[in-house]
């Protein structure tokens, strides 16, 4: 488009020079045949010095006539063309040069200076021409990291800032593939890369962010690990087609990292030892069950069911490492309450047969499902039975029970009679790490349990609590919802399944979508 | 976490069906032997690797009804060999169920992608070495 305006523009000097001399061949020739003829018929005696005097002033008359003529007459139509094809998208040529323009061509003057002016407001309201992102104010110094990329993933822009965030020279980025300076790993295998893809594919226009990303850097720059937000639009004229910004949360994000997977990594190291331990006692019990004799095979029970109670504490310890930190997530889906219940107390069986105990359950016909996170309703059971089991003394019963309460909530309670609990503690008793002191000699435990319980129970949306008489025992009960009124709360969303922190709030649940 | 077992499920005597061939790749010796041990008792051909580099050839190239895999295991990590299989492109042949067997607590998210590409996810720790034949028993 632009060498062919560039080839009219030259194109139109020749006409102009063709003007200059069509005008001076055919003035001379009109005044070569005026003095032929001025000479014959009026007699005049012809002197040739004469006829050339007339025959040169002819030309220069000519000359001057042609190029005033040509001048007024192409000029102002050259500048109207430059004007069009200025305004034109892509066009390619300046603006004509208004003031080049000679006296009696203001209306033509007047015009372009108009559409200048117009097409400049239009511009300013619109959007920024390409060219012009570069002076964008905004783009510039937005204290974000902000990419702006091509149909081709190539970034068209970078501003300071996103040059500073990833350690390279804004030149650098420019022209370059995104995914070439950015070496990205996100959280699951939904990543940029195969969402604007799809986004390609089928949409006109597509929004979508990312939690915890990580920037795969060279040694000698810092981590990165930051949110990232992204808007596609596939028809911007600018080609600029991806728009990305990125929220920094390196700080927040590698301390929680870190939290967590020093616990995870400890974990791991007692888990490893657990399930030898495990494994060993399980093949020991089953070589040894007809020979070995009764003692002994009640120290195999013993072991097998102590190592089932360091299991559930390892889980603890991971479990409130996630509720301190806000990574517990919980996943409620409709479930049969009666089931889970009896299978948590199936579960415990053996601890409570080692100390001579009997758990006693009794599941209320025609209860409601319930939306419950399984594994972690799981884990409330076994620690309220396990605490029933520990401060039973010289009981033998547990009663569990489950049914519906008054105000329609699935209620279940297990109660021991045992020790009982010191009243001046009971406000303390879901706070960590609290136990009652009296007893902490005798009786094993690190005041998790409960903890644990109560933000398990608070995420579902339950209450939990307590009741007890010193001597006599202490029933501990807790409250989850049936499924249909959790379902009231997704009415009017397609997602099947609710994901909750540990402190109530209920997460972008689109993200986390099966 | 206790591991359950549903009301109801049946255990087939060993013999009573063709014996499935079971890649263990752990490379925690011991409990990679505890393991073979059972579902050798269980009636499955277990084979036992403790490297994930030569676990995951011997994936590509043998056949195997069921991959016990861990995910911390040296050379090649079980996120890898788990991908590799699940990928048509590298391994067109793998019809093979993968079990991942780990003790590694994952966040959240990566676990669901895990889970996602595997038809069991078991902690080690939570389940014995019969309790896990058993639970193969329900999945093959």
């Amino acid at each position: 488009m632009a060498s062919k305006n560039s080839d009219y523009l030259s194109r139109t000097k020749h006409q102009y020079f063709g003007v200059v001399l069509f005008a001076l061949l055919s003035a001379s020739l009109i005044l070569t045949a005026a003095w032929v003829a001025a000479t014959y018929y009026l007699n005049i005696s012809s002197k040739l010095y004469i006829g050339l005097i007339v025959f040169g002033t002819a030309i220069i008359l000519s000359w001057v006539l042609a190029l005033v003529l040509s001048k007024r007459l192409i000029e102002p139509v050259k500048a109207l063309w430059q004007l069009i094809i200025h305004i034109t998208p892509n066009g390619g040529l300046p603006p004509p040069n208004i003031d080049s323009l000679k006296i009696g061509h203001e209306l033509v003057a007047d015009l372009s200076a108009q559409v200048l002016q117009l097409t400049a407001t239009a511009n300013k309201q619109s959007q920024t021409p390409i060219s012009d992102i570069n002076h964008n104010f905004i783009a510039n110094n937005m204290p974000l990291p902000l990419f702006i990329l091509d149909n081709q993933e190539t970034v068209i822009f970078a501003n300071v800032h996103a040059g500073e965030y990833i350690g390279l020279n804004p030149k650098d980025i420019i022209g370059k593939n995104f995914y070439m300076i950015m070496d990205m790993s996100f959280p699951s295998e939904n990543t940029l890369d195969k969402w604007l893809k799809e986004a390609k594919g089928t949409a006109a226009t597509s929004v979508m962010s990312w939690d915890r990303v990580r920037l795969n850097v060279l040694d000698n720059h810092p981590t990165r690990l930051f949110d990232l937000a992204a808007y596609y639009n596939k028809d911007n004229p600018q080609y600029m087609e991806t728009l990305i910004v990125l929220f920094d949360h390196t700080k927040q994000y590698s301390q929680d990292d870190q939290a967590v997977s020093f616990i995870a990594l400890s974990v791991h190291e007692l888990r490893t030892p657990l399930t030898l331990l495990r494994g060993y006692i399980e093949a020991l019990t089953s070589e040894f069950k007809d020979s070995a004799d009764p003692e002994l095979q009640e120290f195999m029970l013993k072991m097998n069911a102590t190592a089932q109670q360091l299991t559930v504490f390892v889980n603890n310890i991971l479990n409130v490492a996630r509720v301190d930190n806000d990574q517990l997530q919980l996943k409620l889906h409709e479930e049969s309450w009666g089931e889970i219940v009896l299978s948590a107390v199936n579960a415990i069986g053996l601890r409570a047969k080692v100390r001579g105990i009997t758990i006693e359950s009794n599941i209320a016909p025609n209860l409601p499902t319930v939306g419950v996170d399984r594994l972690s309703i799981y884990e409330v059971i076994n620690n309220l039975l396990d605490n029933a089991i520990k401060y039973s003394g010289t009981s033998n019963v547990i009663k569990v029970d489950t049914h519906l309460s008054r105000e329609g909530l699935v209620e279940t309670t297990v109660q021991d009679f045992g020790l009982g609990i010191n009243p001046a503690i009971m406000p303390n008793l879901f706070t960590k790490f609290y136990r009652d002191h009296r007893n902490r000699s005798q009786i094993g435990g690190t005041g998790l349990g409960l903890y644990l319980s109560k933000a398990i129970i608070s995420a579902h949306g339950g209450n939990i609590w307590v009741r007890s008489e010193q001597g006599k025992g202490s029933t501990f009960g807790f409250t989850i919802l049936p499924y249909a009124q959790l379902a009231a709360e997704l009415k009017n969303s397609d997602n099947k399944e609710i994901v909750r922190g540990a402190h109530g709030w209920i997460k972008n649940h689109s993200m986390y979508r099966r | 976490m206790e591991p359950t077992i549903e009301p109801g499920q049946t255990i087939q005597p060993a013999g009573a069906r063709p014996q499935k061939k079971v890649l263990c790749i752990e490379d925690e010796r011991f409990i990679g032997e505890l393991y073979q041990r059972a579902l050798r008792k269980g009636g499955y051909d277990a084979t036992l690797e403790v490297d994930g580099a030569k676990g995951l050839e011997m994936a590509q190239t043998d056949i195997y009804d069921i991959i016990l895999l861990d995910l911390m295991i040296p050379n090649v990590t079980g996120i890898e060999i788990l991908r590799t299989l699940r990928d048509p492109a590298k391994t067109p042949h793998f019809k093979g169920k993968i079990i991942i067997t780990t003790n590694l607590e994952q966040r959240e998210d990566v676990r669901e992608d895990i889970e996602k590409q595997a038809d069991g996810y078991i902690v080690k720790a939570e389940l014995t070495p019969n309790e896990l034949v058993e639970f193969l028993d329900n999945i093959a």
